[in-house]
């Protein structure tokens, strides 16, 4: 049967139900795109000879190519649409910078989408607060308090706080900081928060 | 919504302090506060009487529904009733726990305290859950939410949502054509 | 972080279906059983039985069901669509008796999501089929709720095994507000933490190691 190509593209995404971004699929994607083509093809000629022949015969195999073709767009689509949602998701999971495995799964469009969203968030976060600025990727929770104490799970080299303090992020070592130096930090599992 | 979120409001609710320190009154965009005067009772919201608190600098007065003999009517009349009864507090499941947990030392009986309020929010949650079935099978349009807190309603909305939003799209299977959409080639 | 931003896109559930849901594509990829009204000429190697040239007229084929949408037509019969066995009579009288002992992920998965589309073509019993699927729901109703707002902390793959895909997502709705009040109560929701999706992607990474 057509269009099984585009089933697995859609089986591919569906299976990693959580989020993940699985390898840009650009085989896949053109053995879809080469079906269509002579789906397409093969109509355009039954169409020629229904008319000029009077084949009115040929109608229904037209007629189911003719889906074939807007299934196979629609699963396209999704497929594309989907990968976006994701991407979209990862600046909020990991921060405006993504770890070289996970740009290695995108595409050079997508990776200039995430880049164009990366600058419209920003540009929209620094123009909150009357020029001040605001960043809406923080306190998801709402805080109980400034300072919190964290715990290093794996060197990360130093950091740089608000009064210029550098300190220096070693596996095991505890510190107690900013909350929101560390917001991001916590949710890429490079320190864990220590509730005492 | 995240319970988070929920207890964040209640913080925005009142309580009595009383300070062992003096301090002029404040003026914030949220209302004033203040001034504060050793061993004079002040009313300021709870995110700052817990503050206040875990800084040794008050004593915190309980809410006066906070009581083993008054908590245990209500416990009684919960049971009794099918319909929700009126709760002390919009956010008395949220209070509860900030100050036991924070000020357990300024409230007589607290464990005992826990467990009513325990109790009753548990008996609670069942007649919710009764009334969201029956509500499902008699195929209900609205329901009055009456006496319901929003941490009730919190821990069942997306499931009861979700739930309707369905039932509704299988009711409308009853009358095809009467939704808008027509036949699409997808 | 519990709440998670990757927001699929939501299946259609009723009659209507989501273009871009990845759920509804994959539903209406389910086979139904058709019967070719007329010829389709020069297609006879989709039928794998045969192998003339064209599908003839009265060929008995399994097709997807947006296939079989695409093709139906009331006015001209180009395709016949059977009911499948679930939604006939004979299961209908045994949902209706109890809904609750049915296995529906193996009459389904897509148990609600495909009846709604079979109302699509047709078809004299569609008011029963229609009736059926809302009374399965809303007899099926109850356990789902108690079961999805109980079970804390435990595994959870029994009580959903026997549910369609539309109740599982019900399901976990509930459970993510049981968990978010649970937490909450023992005083983790304050407790920043880190994505559920970093974790992933690195226990991932580990087993791409070890093959």
């Amino acid at each position: 049967m057509f269009c099984e190509k585009a089933m697995e593209l859609i089986r591919e995404l569906h299976r990693m139900n959580d989020g993940q971004l699985p390898a840009f699929n650009e085989d896949g994607l053109r053995q879809v795109l080469q079906e269509m083509e002579s789906l397409y093809e093969q109509n355009q000629a039954d169409v020629n000879e229904a008319k000029g022949e009077g084949r009115a015969d040929l109608i229904p195999s037209i007629k189911l190519r003719h889906c074939c073709l807007l299934r196979n767009q629609r699963c396209l689509v999704a497929y594309l649409y989907d990968r976006l949602l994701r991407i979209r998701a990862l600046r909020w999971e990991y921060g405006s910078v993504l770890p070289p495995n996970i740009r290695f799964h995108m595409c050079s469009e997508e990776l200039q989408w995430f880049s164009q969203y990366k600058k419209s968030l920003a540009s929209f976060m620094r123009s909150l607060g009357a020029g001040e600025g605001l960043d809406i990727t923080q306190d998801m929770k709402p805080p109980k308090s400034l300072y919190i104490q964290v715990r290093c799970l794996k060197d990360h080299g130093e950091l740089e706080i608000d009064d210029g303090t550098v300190i220096l992020l070693k596996k095991n070592s505890q510190h107690f900081l900013p909350r929101w130096k560390c917001e991001q930090l916590i949710r890429q599992g490079v320190l864990e928060h220590v509730v005492s | 919504m995240d319970p988070a979120e929920v207890e964040f409001l209640a913080e925005k609710e009142t309580v009595k302090i009383i300070p062992n320190f003096s301090l002029d009154r404040i003026y914030l965009i949220g209302g004033d506060l203040g001034p504060f005067n050793p061993g004079l009772p002040v009313d300021v919201p709870v995110w700052l009487a817990l503050n206040l608190k875990q800084r040794q600098k008050c004593r915190i007065v309980p809410p006066e529904w906070m009581d083993v003999e008054k908590l245990e009517e209500m416990r009684d009349l919960e049971r009794k009733e099918d319909a929700f009864t009126p709760v002390p507090s919009p956010y008395y499941m949220e209070l509860t726990k900030l100050l036991l947990n924070h000020a357990s030392d300024n409230i007589p009986k607290a464990d005992e305290i826990r467990t009513l309020v325990k109790d009753i929010w548990d008996t609670r949650i069942a007649k919710l859950r009764l009334s969201a079935d029956s509500f499902i099978s008699q195929q209900e349009a609205h329901a009055k939410l009456d006496n319901l807190t929003l941490m009730e309603i919190n821990t069942i909305r997306a499931f009861l949502l979700d739930s309707l939003n369905s039932m509704y799209k299988l009711r409308s299977n009853l009358q095809p054509g009467s939704s808008k959409g027509q036949f699409m080639d997808f | 972080m519990d709440t998670q931003s990757y927001l699929p896109v939501q299946p259609g559930v009723g009659m209507e279906e989501n273009f871009l849901s990845l759920d509804d594509i994959l539903l209406s990829h389910e086979r139904l059983p058709t019967r070719t009204e007329c010829a389709f000429p020069r297609l006879g190697f989709l039928e794998k039985s045969s192998d003339t040239q064209d599908i003839p007229e009265g060929t008995k084929m399994e097709l997807p069901l947006w296939l079989s949408k695409g093709l139906y037509e009331k006015k001209r019969r180009v395709l016949s669509v059977e009911l499948p066995k679930v939604y006939r009579e004979g299961w209908r009288t045994v949902f209706t008796a109890d809904p609750n002992v049915v296995d529906l992920h193996k009459m389904g998965p897509y148990y609600y999501g495909l009846g709604s589309q079979m109302l699509h073509f047709d078809s004299p019993e569609n008011p029963e089929i229609a009736q059926a699927l809302l009374q399965t729901f809303i007899g099926r109703f109850r356990r789902i709720m108690d079961s999805s707002q109980n079970a804390y902390n435990e595994d959870t793959s029994a009580l959903v095994e026997r549910l369609d895909g539309l109740e599982k997502a019900l399901f976990r709705s509930g459970q993510s507000g049981l968990n978010g009040f649970q937490s909450w109560e023992k005083g983790e929701a304050s407790t920043l933490t880190a994505s559920s999706l970093v974790l992933n992607y690195r226990k991932r990474k580990i087993t791409d190691v070890q093959p």
